[in-house]
């Protein structure tokens, strides 16, 4: 079996938590604080670290705004963060398909 | 091993991309006010004669009003307190497939209103009683299904029972009711019946998920 697919895996979206921000990302123009936090079940400082960790990585833009006087943060994916994500779904399908063949 | 790896990450991003992709705000408390407006319309309809046709559009159509901007307040609010924003894309998204069939039943009553005017009674008890409140039984349902596609829990299912229902009605003809208890007590079962049982269902179940 060939390994380059594999290596070539984008390692900072590979990570589970990273990889799960990124697929609801994908999906919907923005996305709040609170919203991925309850749908990843994931905890504020967790969240905080990937996000920052993809916002280093050029993956994502965030936004802060105020609503009815609170504070409201939305992420979104960037440009650059779509083309890698849509990159690391090529390879994983490749893979799939890979050892399919193989199989 | 390799491709089983790989293949559930990928359904893990689908099921991600899908779960972002949802509406999910204050479905059991806008189902619960809507049907209990229905009912308490419908009562309220039944008791006070509201039976000539274009009372009964105008009716419904001024009752319609209180659910929406109900569930425009409870959406809001709910959206409030998480910090959220009101407009996101999966809202948007749910606007705009309930639009067409909603549109189409206001502006088909409308004009329906107007050329109610100039027709004979039996003609007019007709698009009263039967085309205009299963119409809209319909089109509602229509909207509900279109909708269904960015809602969780059985919204598509809910809308064929609306349209299902609303058609074997039209099927079933006029019966041999009082006007005004076969017209309210029709809305009544629709939009307030349906919409409280799924409403305590969605309540309860949503309850249990917690």
């Amino acid at each position: 079996m060939n390994p380059e697919p594999f290596l070539q895996l984008d390692r900072v979206i590979h990570e589970k938590g990273r990889l799960a921000i990124m697929s609801m990302l994908a999906a919907t123009t923005e996305l709040s604080f609170t919203e991925m936090r309850d749908t990843l079940n994931m905890t504020d400082g967790n969240l905080t670290a990937h996000i920052r960790t993809l916002q280093e990585s050029g993956y994502v833009s965030v936004t802060k705004a105020f609503q009815g006087g609170r504070p409201l943060t939305t992420y979104t994916l960037t440009a650059q963060g779509k083309k890698a994500f849509a990159a690391y779904i090529n390879l994983l399908e490749q893979i799939v398909q890979q050892t399919r063949k193989t199989q | 091993m390799e491709s089983n790896w790989a293949a559930e990450h990928l359904q893990v991003i689908r099921t991600l991309m899908e779960r972002a992709a949802v509406y999910r705000r204050a479905l059991a408390p806008v189902m619960l006010l809507t049907g209990v407006v229905g009912l308490v319309a419908a009562v309220a309809g039944c008791f006070f004669q509201i039976d000539s046709p274009r009372a009964f559009v105008g009716y419904w159509i001024g009752v319609s009003v209180i659910p929406l901007a109900g569930a425009v307040f409870l959406v809001r609010r709910q959206s409030l307190k998480d910090g959220d924003p009101f407009w996101t894309p999966p809202m948007r998204r749910v606007t705009l497939a309930l639009l067409p069939p909603v549109a189409a039943g206001f502006i088909g009553s409308v004009i329906l209103l107007i050329h109610l005017r100039g027709l004979d009674a039996n003609a007019a008890d007709v698009l009263g009683r039967l085309w205009l409140p299963l119409g809209w039984i319909v089109l509602y349902g229509c909207a509900l299904h279109a909708a269904g596609f960015f809602m969780p829990r059985g919204m598509k299912l809910f809308g064929w029972i609306f349209v299902l229902g609303g058609c074997g009605l039209f099927a079933l003809g006029i019966p041999d009711l009082p006007r005004a208890t076969y017209t309210h007590g029709v809305m009544g079962l629709f939009f307030g019946g349906l919409h409280l049982a799924y409403g305590v269902y969605l309540y309860f179940t949503e309850k249990n998920e917690t």
